[in-house]
């Protein structure tokens, strides 16, 4: 087992020169351009991202009925946020679902198979989302394993956990924090973290 | 079917890893870069074409193939994006796009001097390709017919389905019972065949409620639901 395990001593400057080496070959022949690569990255910085997510989630939290609409037809909801970038129905949004947090309830999102996350709105899963060990615990023992991100969720909550195994991509509208009465949408937004947008967090309080 | 498809509930992990970050090393960046501009120029898409010289087809079922198709010990050894290079540069082996020999050498180059710069040039229409696909999307929905055996309220036994290297079905639900959720309106295809496996043509795609006591019996937490969204051919009806 440990020898199966042994990484060498330069695994990462050996992958980082192995990664450029694809790079420079492919454009040498024509695949894909030397802006490629840092065009893909500019759309995750500039036009899919968390940044999304959040004000989508604060103007439910300033609009209940927009909430409604959100949970029935998150497409549609969200299509009619006209100052959200191009692309909110794209790559790995084509199809996205939103479940509310309430009184009694508790949900966490999962892919147990890969690594599906709402790219638009949320743009792409951290590391955590990805790892096996929570993939695999987070389907039998949620409450522990949120436990260990720091929250509590009590026996009187039911959890639920939303396993993304074919085109639906979800994400989590967590409860709005007490005391944020009289914030402005924008100062709302700034609560929200991509992990109380997978239910492994809260939004943050004012 | 291998351990990667059966990761659900697996016990004796020990604690989760909770790193936030997306990206933990600079490469990483352009390896994910890469594979999203290969999902973009992909022929089948009916997006305008480009002068690129990418001429096969590459969608996640093909990522995906190749992390499920892993000696599982070596899953595990490779953290996310090492998986990624892997199978991407040995995908462009395969094809014949390069050579082990080139890539090696060139490597060989990049670790004596990581700064050395990359080639430059390449046609604007390949970026521009790229940008709609990320705004566009690629819908598996399909213009056909959905005629769904169940409705919502039913109850449904997860298939066992003989799968080889690649499956959207969650193994820890397999000849397990749980109530439709959601009956999806239309019918979804997926990116590859994958089959005796049984998905790749259109077909209703169900919501599945299970209760995890149900899932792991004595051996879950109180009050848990697990939803899993299943293709039609995933499940069948109850035998009793």
């Amino acid at each position: 087992m440990t020898d199966r395990f042994h990484h060498p001593d330069d695994r990462e400057a050996r992958s980082a020169a192995r990664v450029r080496a694809l790079e420079a070959l492919l454009i040498e022949k024509g695949v894909i351009t030397s802006k490629t690569v840092d065009t893909v990255l500019n759309v995750f910085e500039t036009k899919m991202g968390p940044f999304n997510g959040a004000r989508i989630v604060a103007r439910a939290w300033v609009d209940p009925a927009f909430k409604q609409r959100l949970v029935a037809d998150a497409p549609a909801a969200i299509a009619e946020m006209t100052d959200l970038p191009e692309g909110m129905a794209g790559a790995e949004g084509e199809h996205m679902r939103a479940v509310a947090n309430g009184e009694g309830v508790h949900n966490l999102v999962i892919c147990t198979l890969c690594s599906c996350y709402p790219w638009p709105v949320l743009g792409l899963p951290p590391y955590w989302y990805k790892d096996p060990t929570f993939r695999s615990r987070a389907a039998r023992e949620p409450r522990a394993v949120l436990k260990e991100f720091g929250l509590t969720v009590p026996e009187s909550t039911e959890v639920k956990v939303w396993d993304s195994s074919a085109q639906i991509r979800w994400f989590v509208i967590p409860e709005r924090p007490a005391g944020t009465e009289g914030m402005s949408e924008d100062q709302l937004a700034a609560l929200v973290t991509p992990e109380a947008m997978m239910g492994v967090a809260v939004a943050a309080s004012a | 079917m291998k351990l990667q498809h059966y990761l659900g509930g697996l016990e004796g992990l020990g604690p989760i890893t909770i790193e936030t970050r997306v990206f933990v090393e600079e490469w990483e960046k352009r390896i994910f870069g890469i594979h999203t501009a290969m999902m973009a120029l992909s022929p089948q898409l009916p997006l305008p074409p480009t002068p690129s010289a990418f001429h096969t087809v590459w969608t996640w079922a093909h990522l995906r193939t190749g992390a499920e198709g892993l000696n599982p010990f070596d899953y595990f050894k490779y953290r996310y994006y090492e998986k990624w290079l892997g199978g991407i540069s040995g995908y462009f082996i395969e094809n014949g796009y390069i050579t082990e020999e080139e890539l090696e050498a060139r490597t060989a180059e990049y670790l004596a001097d990581p700064d050395k710069p990359l080639p430059q040039g390449g046609a604007p229409e390949i970026d521009q390709r790229v940008e709609r696909y990320l705004a566009e999307g690629d819908s598996p929905k399909r213009d056909v017919a959905a005629l769904p055996d169940f409705r919502e309220g039913d109850t449904v036994t997860v298939r066992n389905v003989p799968t080889l290297e690649h499956t959207r079905l969650p193994g820890f639900l397999r000849n397990h019972s749980g109530v439709v959720e959601t009956v999806y309106p239309g019918a979804y295809g997926y990116l590859t065949d994958t089959g005796t496996d049984g998905v790749g043509a259109p077909m209703p795609v169900y919501c599945v409620r299970f209760e995890a006591k149900d899932l792991w019996p004595g051996n879950t937490e109180p009050n848990v639901t697990l939803y899993a969204d299943l293709y039609a051919a995933y499940v069948t009806k109850p035998t009793a």
